[in-house]
């Protein structure tokens, strides 16, 4: 693959996870507004889907999301597919940010280690 | 009792998750790799769109990542997302291996310990006390 080429890629996947991770935030956001709803019982289901799809802040992370997919096409169309998927490392780490700022998410040391591993782990199939 | 947020269903439920996402991908590759067009531009989107709108390989992916968008909604109502997201990452184990299989891509030595450190990690956010959203 030649070099803008590459660089072009690597743009296109960074910019893709951005938009995922800023997505994710938002639709976490909409999933903690629903109500209480016991999802143990199967018909139960459908009135959650119904709650949680009235808030608007899962449509906002849902429209993040379809486009950091459009731009995820445009990159898997031009590369290795398991080159396109190793480059998400920065992603986990940015979420676990987002997650304590945005959502007040508790953060222990297993969460910090294990997503640690995690991204070093993809970072680490990006190069090999 | 001494339990962890991530509980064994909505493990399964991410799992479940991610397999679909790897399929789903899969199918795309497939069904892009057969359209013929090897590069996008500004130039030629619009012609990307159009003759990719017919692969119904890629329909199908879409599909599979639209059901999968109801299964991760039940995910982060269950736990929190700095749980869900690290332990969503199952596809880097799945993907890799697929890839060798159904396209024949290479897996190296470094990729395998890279697997090994995933997996690792995975079960250090398993073990996180924080995270029910949900008491059950």
């Amino acid at each position: 693959m030649p070099h803008d080429g590459m660089m072009r890629l690597v743009f296109l996947v960074l910019l893709s996870e951005t938009l995922a991770a800023a997505g994710q935030v938002l639709m976490k956001r909409g999933a903690n507004m629903a109500g209480a709803h016991n999802l143990r019982r199967i018909g139960a289901h459908i009135p959650f889907l119904r709650d949680v799809l009235s808030k608007p802040s899962l449509w906002l992370g849902f429209c993040a999301m379809t486009v950091s997919l459009v731009v995820w096409l445009i990159a898997l169309a031009q590369g290795d597919l398991s080159l396109v998927f190793s480059l998400g490392s920065m992603q986990y780490i940015l979420i676990l940010i987002l997650s304590r700022l945005f959502l007040n998410e508790e953060i222990d040391m297993m969460k910090v280690a294990g997503t640690l591993l995690v991204a070093f782990g993809i970072a680490l199939m990006t190069i090999s | 009792m001494s339990r962890t947020a991530l509980t064994l269903k909505v493990f399964a439920l991410i799992v479940l998750n991610d397999v679909g996402d790897t399929i789903a991908n899969l199918f795309m590759k497939k069904g892009l790799a057969e359209t013929g067009i090897a590069s996008v531009g500004l130039g030629n989107l619009a012609e990307f769109v159009v003759r990719n709108s017919s692969s119904p390989l890629l329909w199908l992916g879409i599909l599979i990542y639209a059901l999968n968008f109801f299964v991760w909604i039940v995910i982060l109502y269950k736990v929190d997302l700095s749980i869900a997201m690290p332990v969503g990452s199952t596809s880097y184990i799945f993907v890799p291996i697929v890839a060798a299989v159904f396209l024949h891509e290479r897996v190296s030595l470094l990729r395998w310990v890279a697997i090994f450190l995933i997996i690792l990690g995975i079960h250090f956010v398993s073990q996180s006390k924080k995270g029910a959203t949900d008491a059950a």
